[in-house]
């Protein structure tokens, strides 16, 4: 299993999976995204209070919720790096942070779309866009850090500690602001019944949605790791062949 | 010889000793440099001046917004500070020294976090009610306001803290500090500045207080250990 998992940690590894990987990832990602798109686009009946608007809600919703486990992700990346010092790891870490950056403000953005067709305005001070806007700004902060240290090794290490801080904070954060003030509706139930406020015909394209989010979040991550390791391996000896033989073909 | 018998004795020291004394020596070096030590409380005072200055003189918008504007501006003096915290140290090398002594850098990083809010915080605590008073803050609720700046300030030290850790390193980390640190620091705003306001509207705040009492608690256990992380990281 240890053998497993530090073969796990070597970028050359996992690059050459990946190779593997990807083009499976991108037919999914193409049929669900079709399919998600053109169901709920055009076939998912309008709103009777919302009408068209609703169909914000089929980007909206799986967008934000990837924004919300990127933080996670980026803090069990980081505790992987310090316990482990895997390298991956950080590259991980590393390619996450914008990657969650640009869901927070997509997932902000197309909130805001919604709310000024439905709530009459583009910006509330409420609960889950303020905890949401915090979580943006924590983001950034990890980004900045980053750059800002030279040694990719302490910057590997200071983000690493960013993102656990963060993580335990982004919890307390989004409680004191749900109690400061809400006017988000709470998450909605996913139920069998046809009658049900929410029947399947609304929420089926949303998870196939949700699935297509996912995938394409998958390969932008993965995308993004192996120009990471790329990067940094330039020069070990595998990414120099692999580059030449690039070049020959 | 007499290497080792010293060696020994170091070791020797107790962690309350060693606490004690790191406490004692960043108190007697921010006594001794008064202006460090006045600078948070003038930009404190300053800070809450110029929102009467911005928004309206009127005493019923200013009572309003009174306790979010002492709120946000601790905030700001306390980060203000921060960079005291490691920075001199870091330049001349004392804080290596911390980091290579035997006893538990938790224990240290704390002594040093009381002291700076020893200097920055509790200065803030005692002149809010003044400040208070100019903008209006309706009497009932200065009792509030200043207990949860008693419990809030504190945390911003440790949290802050930990952002100095991580950018004691760098060259220019005036920005780059208050992006790290003034989001992890939003959570205590919000409570303490809502603690406030609902005593003025009459209702019950018990919770407010338990909530920043967890904050201080979790951020008096956890926050020392990330500090104490993030400078074994920065110093190397």
């Amino acid at each position: 299993m240890w053998l497993w998992f530090a073969k796990l940690g070597s970028p050359r590894w996992f690059y050459e999976l990946s190779d593997k990987w990807l083009p499976w990832l991108y037919v999914s990602m193409l049929i669900l995204m079709s399919i998600g798109l053109f169901w709920a686009l055009l076939i998912v009946p309008e709103d009777y209070q919302q009408g068209q608007t609703i169909r914000i809600m089929y980007i909206h919703v799986p967008v934000a919720s990837i924004s919300l486990a990127c933080f996670p992700l980026m803090a069990v990346a980081g505790t992987i790096t310090l316990v482990w010092k895997m390298k991956l790891a950080d590259m991980v870490a590393q390619s996450v942070a914008p990657i969650g950056a640009w869901f927070t403000g997509l997932a902000l953005a197309t909130g805001a779309i919604w709310g000024d067709q439905i709530w009459g305005t583009w910006w509330a001070w409420d609960a889950r866009l303020t905890s949401l806007l915090i979580q943006f700004f924590l983001f950034i902060g990890v980004i900045a850090l980053r750059s800002a240290i030279d040694s990719p090794d302490a910057a590997a290490k200071a983000c690493a500690v960013l993102a656990i801080v963060g993580a335990i904070n982004v919890p307390i954060i989004k409680y004191s602001v749900d109690w400061w003030n809400t006017l988000h509706q709470p998450a909605s139930n996913f139920s069998m019944d046809p009658v049900a406020p929410n029947p399947p015909e609304v929420w089926v394209p949303l998870l196939v949605m949700i699935s297509a989010v996912y995938v394409f979040f998958a390969i932008a991550l993965i995308l993004r790791t192996r120009n990471e390791i790329l990067q940094r391996e330039r020069r070990s000896q595998w990414v120099i062949d692999l580059v030449a033989r690039e070049k020959n073909v | 010889m007499s290497d080792a018998r010293e060696i020994q004795d170091i070791k020797g020291v107790s962690t309350w000793s060693a606490f004690c004394a790191t406490l004692r020596r960043d108190l007697i070096i921010a006594l001794k440099r008064r202006n460090d030590l006045l600078n948070p409380i003038m930009f404190f005072l300053i800070v809450v001046s110029l929102f009467p200055l911005g928004i309206s003189p009127d005493p019923v918008e200013l009572s309003s917004v009174s306790a979010g504007v002492v709120w946000v501006s601790a905030l700001l003096a306390s980060m203000l500070s921060l960079d005291n915290l490691y920075r001199a140290d870091f330049e001349d090398g004392s804080l290596e020294q911390l980091l290579l002594s035997p006893q538990p850098l938790y224990f240290l990083v704390l002594a040093k976090n009381i002291a700076h809010w020893l200097i920055s915080g509790l200065p803030v605590v005692i002149l809010s009610p003044l400040l208070a008073y100019m903008l209006y803050l309706p009497s009932e609720a200065y009792w509030t306001m200043v207990l949860t700046l008693f419990i809030g300030t504190p945390v911003l030290s440790l949290f802050g803290s930990i952002g100095v850790a991580l950018t004691v390193g760098l060259g220019s980390r005036g920005l780059i500090l208050a992006v790290i640190v003034l989001p992890l620091s939003t959570p205590v705003l919000i409570i303490g500045a809502k603690a406030v306001t609902d005593v003025m509207f009459g209702l019950p705040v018990s919770s407010h207080f338990a909530l920043l009492g967890a904050i201080l608690a979790l951020a008096l256990t956890m926050a020392p250990l990330a500090s104490a992380a993030a400078l074994r990281i920065s110093v190397n």
